[in-house]
């Protein structure tokens, strides 16, 4: 599947980034093992997650970033960069929960020659709200023909 | 205080500090990629298609620009077990350890067959209470990821939180109150 290219001039401050949806079952969570490899027991070791006070396992940061990363490079296109992703953990995403990861530009500029978008990304829940909020920093090419 | 750690002296002595670098196991490959991208449903077909690919702008098939997949293909990898600390050895009073934030920053494409280096820095160590630990240590590490031509692909940030288990916490307050 391709998705469409988005040029930098087509793009308006506070447009919403679609992103998707996905639940977080069993399988995700081996999905998650094979996928990252963090084999470290508290995404999978309910005892080992709770001695160490959590309530219960949870996805890891490895699958987080890969979840909102693909928000970005969904939404980019083939033709864009992601410069730049920031994300913090704040909270859990876990086994029962629907995991909605989406964005939002916060602003575009031109720096150096590229072209860039701002935006806000993240990842909630319906137990939680928001648990993972990000920014990205993406180059889009122009339609003036500058491209990274 | 709960115990005799002595962040300061920590502090001196590891901020800076940086691993020797370490050459990936094996070139980026195709399927870990997939197997990256399955666990999100990510179907994009630069990153899934060689054929796509290769009529990109990459001529070649990209891995997506994260930073936990750039240091899996240049690090050692969970098997064979190597002993490959996420950072340098940072003494802490705990050993349980949650990543919080991560910060990647993308310089080049990283390409299916390009083999990645990277070396660690430890850019901060300070210690602040979470609600497990009142002396969790937070460590700010760096990698910084190569390729075959010595250009820096990427560069990832991660803060991580180390704490005790919650008996660990339980027996040390117990310990400093007989004390």
């Amino acid at each position: 599947m391709k998705s469409r290219q988005i040029y930098w001039e087509d793009i308006e401050v506070e447009e919403e980034i679609p992103g998707y949806d996905m639940e977080i079952d069993a399988r995700r969570m081996v999905l998650q093992l094979s996928g990252s490899q963090d084999h470290y027991p508290i995404h999978f070791d309910r005892n080992f997650a709770r001695a160490a006070g959590h309530e219960d396992v949870f996805m890891s940061s490895g699958f987080t970033e890969a979840a909102l990363v693909r928000v970005i490079t969904d939404w980019m296109g083939d033709e864009g960069w992601l410069r730049k992703l920031r994300l913090e953990l704040r909270r859990q995403n876990r086994i029962g929960d629907t995991m909605v990861c989406k964005g939002r530009v916060a602003s575009k500029y031109v720096q150096d020659g590229d072209h860039y978008v701002e935006c806000e990304v993240w990842a909630e829940n319906q137990r939680e709200g928001i648990t993972t909020p990000g920014r990205a920093w993406v180059i889009l090419p122009s339609r003036e023909g500058s491209q990274r | 205080m709960t115990s005799n750690y002595d962040i300061e002296k920590v502090r001196a002595e590891y901020i800076g500090k940086e691993t020797p670098p370490v050459l990936g196991r094996y070139a980026a490959e195709h399927d870990p990629i997939r197997r990256y991208c399955h666990m999100v449903e990510d179907r994009n077909p630069l990153f899934l298609d060689a054929h796509y690919g290769e009529k990109s702008r990459y001529g070649a098939t990209v891995c997506p620009p994260a930073g936990w997949l750039a240091m899996y293909f240049a690090g050692l990898g969970p098997w064979p077990p190597t002993i490959e600390p996420l950072l340098p050895i940072v003494p802490t009073p705990g050993r349980r350890f949650v990543n919080l934030v991560v910060e990647t920053e993308n310089f080049k494409p990283i390409k299916v067959g390009d083999r990645l280096s990277s070396k660690k820095r430890v850019a901060d160590v300070y210690q602040k209470a979470i609600r497990l630990d009142p002396e969790a240590v937070w460590i700010v590490g760096e990698t910084i990821i190569s390729n075959q031509d010595d250009e820096v692909v990427c560069i990832v940030r991660n803060t991580y939180v180390v704490h005790r288990t919650l008996q660990e916490v339980a027996a040390a307050q117990a310990k400093m109150g007989k004390a």
